[in-house]
């Protein structure tokens, strides 16, 4: 019954943390170009208002895979808490990324479809990671879910150098910032016009919103993880792990497609496999 | 409640200016002025824009853009006319390949007048547009 | 038992010799459809005599002695290779049978092949039957759809010679050596089932008889030899052992010495049977074949054997040195042509790698064999048997229709063939989506490598994730592609109307078996595939089915809802309509666009591949070295082992 409890939960409190998470990020983003920035509360405006635009879109499929998008991505993070193998867990992370490519790409549209076969790179590019981050997570505490990683001993972080620096470069990723948000972002003036997202409008662009603060939330899940001894310092980690990816976001550009892929995937293999291999033959 | 006032994004059209009006709107984007401190987002993207703010006469050549930006915004949705060469074709007026003002191709909410139009004026000019959205959401709604 | 496996071993090896002299086509379709009925029908009643025992033994009916009759089919079948490679001008082939002739006539001659229980020829337990529910329901649905796509076939590539009796009479007589292989026990006699499927295999993909396609026959022949050239020395070896030619003995248990060599060698049969690197060359070229063959043989039944025997192996390997090489090439292949297959466009070969893909994954699971990889490793068996067969006959579908096997060019195939796109679904889906099979068999896989000390288990768990990212990637392009809409032409609404009830009678089948295995996976793991792990390990495997129903339900109901909500409103249509963005300029939902100087132009979309980041020939190439050389090194830690 706990355990319900937590997702519910999960799906309850991850949408307005996500949100307020992105407001914040636009302040600080605001603040470093010395602007003021909208109020903290924007990203919540902008969704509302999203709902109350009219939603066209070119395929009539679009809309259950968006919302099949949010659902899952809600669920993956009801389902980590509330102690689904963590491996698992990471599985249907990417099948829940997968499901907006999809959304993106059915419309055939020209800046949609490269939005959304470069989010695929970036599926790519990101994936590996949280898989070696997860097995690793999972090898050092011996334990597979959630709370038994919480509750195990283990300092997590201690053991896991090398996870926690590909973890900043891959979470670049998945927060679509700078120089890896090659597949849309949320700044004008692009070549891609909004990639990913140039063909939704109205509820349908809500739901990709929608989803990304969940998908904030669950990456926050997964510092949690890594700082396993306290879940506000966790928490803690992650809010200076997102203002540190604000500031590359202000002071990188875009790179290409294939840097993305290589450079990621090389941190991954050095840093995370590194790692990796350090605890198979060092470890117990 | 509606959220248009507090989230109205906006999509930059040049059609034939000189760019004088399209530097004063970038502008607006500036730390001087700051535009998004009300929430207001320039786009770049007509699907996903409340507003679209169109600087410069409309030629032969880009009627067809404009209509097509137009058609391609979701409701509701307001055009601002930024410019004296928007509002009315301004100093290109009798050239040869020039229709006019925008009004001649969409409905055209909010003429701000200025060659170049001040910031200030174009800040004005997207609150009253603002205030169109909103009474245009009320019809539909 | 005995009487209805032996009835499914003969009756199709009749069957195959009448089609051969079946010139008429109505007549032999009629006989086609008949007989595949009549196949279905018995491998179900066989497996329902079986019920859900733990392993009987049998031999033929009457307690017939097989000896006589081994030693003559495989003179035949050495005369017959040795022949047409003459005829042909290739003579590695030759060589190859010739020294596994040699082998079975020495043993044989000299008294050296210990006299062969009647009453233990065949051994049928759980996996047996899933591998004969595998060949006996699929096999024949592959048959009825090669009736439609071989008339197509003919009609679009007039320049090869029409010879249908011989490609349905190969078919048959495949299937036949198929169920003998699946349900044999004395080794001698499963390899003389394992050459009928090499001989079937080559035969089929030279079916067009052109230069191309003859070499790849030959190619494939060449590789499936060095194989059976390995089967015979191991058999060879076992003949000196006690009871070392029964299956069920020799691998009852962790084995070392001599054994220990002759698993090594069984196991590198079992790799080139299933085109592991570096003998995968040889089911990329027999991508050439007609597709109905690259479904039943090269996806769904006869790569399995290899497999099917690596699984056998593994309680007799596990843990050994051998068993960890084995391990590794499965992986590293998986890894490697994951890595080839984002690089690649023709849909075939993608089919083709992933397949390969699929095999050494469950290699990998198979030489490592905890009982839970065993179980994942089945149990792909059983998604990967489905879903690639469908997946191969709906790309021959398309094929004989849009006249292409480029990825690119199925743009919009939901609006253009809505049916068929699909059925592309289902299989997609049942390959890499969880809650399927092969999902859960991959987290499986990553849970029990973690349990592997040593630089090993890191170099699994690394290859691991990175290898299944991969398969997300070059499903992910063929998924969009397929999943795009646009407003069709009037021809392009015809074209699905062409499409023969032979291939839907046999496409939907397979769709729907998808998607049952998927919603019972629950009864499937409990009653067959995980008590076949128990029996086999002695341990029963620990799944997540069994540990996490919540997350089982939460997926099964995504997969459920999530295409139904997609199913109504694809038919209920509410939302407005939008062009797409096109800076402007007019464009409408036939992907096409107005041009800035007039005139209009189609858009078409290219998608991204890995060509961008590497070469596919190269990798394919590193792969296949490093490949050979833990091959080289599996079979000297046998050696050494002796
Ligand atoms: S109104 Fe003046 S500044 Fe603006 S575009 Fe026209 S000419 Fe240029």
């Amino acid at each position: 019954m706990t355990l319900a409890f937590y997702a519910l939960l999960f799906v309850i409190v991850a949408p307005v943390f996500g949100g307020l998470l992105a407001g914040a990020d636009r302040i600080v983003t605001a603040r470093m170009q010395s602007r003021v920035g909208p109020p903290l509360l924007q990203p919540f405006y902008d969704v509302g208002k999203l709902f109350q635009k009219q939603s066209r879109l070119l395929n009539p499929i679009q809309e259950p895979l968006l919302l099949g998008h949010v659902v899952m991505m809600a669920a993956t993070g009801a389902m980590m808490v509330s102690g689904t193998d963590l491996i698992l867990v990471t599985f249907v992370f990417a099948l829940a990324s997968l499901l907006l490519v999809l959304a993106a790409g059915s419309a055939y549209s020209p800046y949609s479809f490269a939005g959304a076969e470069r989010e695929l790179i970036v599926l790519l590019a990101s994936e590996p990671f949280f898989i070696l981050m997860m097995a690793a997570i999972c090898k050092v505490t011996d334990a597979s879910t959630f709370g038994a990683v919480l509750a195990s001993p283990t300092w997590v972080a201690f053991q896991l150098p090398g996870i926690l620096i590909a973890f900043l470069m891959v979470a670049t990723i998945k927060l679509r910032k700078s120089p890896f948000d090659i597949s849309t972002s949320h700044h004008a003036h692009q070549e891609l016009v909004s990639g990913l997202t140039s063909d939704m409008s109205g509820r349908l662009l809500a739901y990709v919103e929608l989803a990304h603060w969940y998908e904030s939330a669950l990456l926050c899940g997964f510092a949690v993880l890594l700082f396993n001894w306290s879940i506000p310092l966790g928490i803690g980690a992650f809010l200076v792990a997102y203002a540190a990816e604000v500031l590359v976001d202000n002071v990188t550009s875009r790179a290409k497609w294939q840097l993305v892929l290589r450079s990621t995937w090389v941190a991954t293999l050095l840093f995370a496999g590194g790692n990796v291999l350090a605890l198979f033959v060092v470890g117990r | 409640m509606s959220f248009f006032s507090k989230s109205p994004w906006i999509f930059h059209y040049d059609a034939s200016s000189c760019n004088g009006c399209d530097i004063e709107v970038l502008a607006c984007l500036t730390p001087f002025y700051d535009l998004e401190r009300f929430g207001i987002v320039n786009t770049g993207n007509p699907k996903h824009a409340d507003i679209l703010l169109i600087t410069g006469s409309v030629n032969e050549r880009n009627i067809e853009i404009v209509q097509n930006l137009y058609r391609q915004m979701p409701d509701p949705k307001v055009v601002v006319a930024v410019g004296a060469c928007a509002c009315s074709g301004g100093i290109f007026a009798r050239a040869y390949n020039i229709q006019g003002g925008v009004d001649k191709v969409v409905p055209v909410d909010v003429y701000v007048p200025g060659c170049a139009a001040r910031p200030e004026s174009i800040i004005d000019g997207v609150v009253q547009g603002i205030a169109a959205l909103e009474q245009k959401r009320k019809k539909t709604a | 038992m005995s009487s209805l496996i032996s009835f499914l071993i003969a009756f199709p090896l009749l069957i195959g010799t009448l089609l051969l002299f079946t010139w008429w086509p109505k007549v032999r379709n009629l006989i086609v459809v008949a007989s595949c009925v009549a196949v279905a029908a018995v491998s179900i009643a066989t497996v329902i005599q079986f019920g859900n025992g733990n392993g009987v033994f049998f031999g033929l009916p009457g307690g017939v002695e097989p000896g006589a009759a081994l030693i003559v089919s495989e003179i035949a079948m050495t005369a017959f290779v040795v022949a047409i490679s003459i005829y042909n001008r290739r003579f590695f082939a030759p060589v190859l049978a010739l020294i596994q002739l040699g082998i079975a006539l020495y043993l044989e001659l000299a008294g050296k092949l210990p006299e062969a229980d009647p009453q233990r020829l065949f051994w049928f337990d759980r996996l047996s039957m899933v591998m004969v529910l595998v060949v006996g329901i699929i096999g024949p649905l592959i048959c009825i759809n090669a009736i439609g796509y071989m008339r197509d076939y003919h009609r679009s590539s007039p320049m090869v010679k029409g010879r249908r009796n011989v490609f349905f009479s190969l078919l048959f007589i495949f299937l036949a050596g198929m169920f003998g292989l699946v349900a044999s026990n004395y080794l001698p006699m499963m390899l003389v089932f394992w050459e009928v499927t090499t001989l079937c295999s080559f035969l089929l993909i030279g079916y067009s008889r052109t230069d191309e396609t003859i070499g790849y026959a030959f190619r494939a022949l060449n590789m499936n030899l060095i194989g059976g050239v390995g089967f015979s020395v191991a058999i060879a070896l076992l003949a000196e052992q006690p009871n070392g030619l029964d299956l069920a003995m020799l691998t009852s248990g962790p084995v070392s010495g001599v054994l220990l060599l002759a698993v090594a060698l069984l196991a590198l049969a079992g790799i080139t049977k299933s085109a592991q690197m570096p003998f995968s060359s040889w089911l990329l070229g027999a991508m050439y074949a007609p597709s109905p063959t690259s479904a039943l043989l090269h996806s769904s039944t006869m790569v399995k054997a290899g497999v099917f025997l690596l699984l056998r192996l593994s309680p007799a390997m596990a843990g050994s040195s051998v068993g960890y090489l084995v391990a590794f090439v499965g992986l590293l292949t998986f890894l490697f042509v994951s890595l080839v297959a984002g690089t690649e466009e023709n849909l075939k070969k993608v089919l083709a790698y992933s397949t390969i893909g699929s095999l050494g994954l469950i290699g990998g699971c198979a030489g490592i064999g905890t009982p839970e990889l065993v179980w994942a490793g089945v149990m792909i068996i059983i998604f990967h048997a489905m879903a690639k067969g469908l997946l191969f006959l709906t790309v021959g579908t398309l094929e004989n229709r849009l006249y292409t096997k480029n990825i690119e060019n199925f743009d919009a195939l939901l609006s253009l063939m809505p049916r068929v796109s699909v059925l592309m679904l289902v299989g997609i889906a049942g390959m890499f989506i969880a809650p399927f099979g092969i999902v859960i068999a991959k987290w499986a896989a990553i849970r029990a490598f973690l349990a592997v000390p040593g630089i090993a288990g890191a170099a699994l768990v690394t290859i691991m994730a990175f290898g299944s990212s991969l398969t997300i990637f070059y499903w992910g392009k063929l998924l969009i592609k397929i999943m795009s809409a646009r407003r069709q032409s009037d021809y392009e609404r015809s074209i699905e109307r062409r499409i023969s009830w032979y291939e839907w009678l046999s496409e939907a089948p397979l769709a729907i078996g998808v998607i049952a295995a998927t919603l019972l996976i629950g009864p499937l793991s409990d009653n067959v595939v995980g008590p076949w792990a128990t029996a086999a390990f002695s341990a029963a495997p620990r799944t997540f089915l069994t540990m996490d129903p919540a997350a089982l339900l939460i997926m099964m109901a995504a997969v459920v809802f999530l295409p139904a909500v997609a199913y109504w409103s694809w038919r209920h249509p509410n939302y407005d309509h939008a062009d797409f963005y096109a800076s402007g300029r007019s464009t409408n939902n036939a992907h096409v666009m107005g041009m800035a100087l007039g005139g209009i132009h189609r858009v078409s979309l290219r998608g991204y591949y890995l060509s961008g980041v590497l070469d596919g020939t190269l990798v394919f190439n590193a792969g296949t070295l490093a490949c050979a050389a833990t091959l080289l090194a599996m079979v000297t830690a046998g050696v050494v082992a002796r």
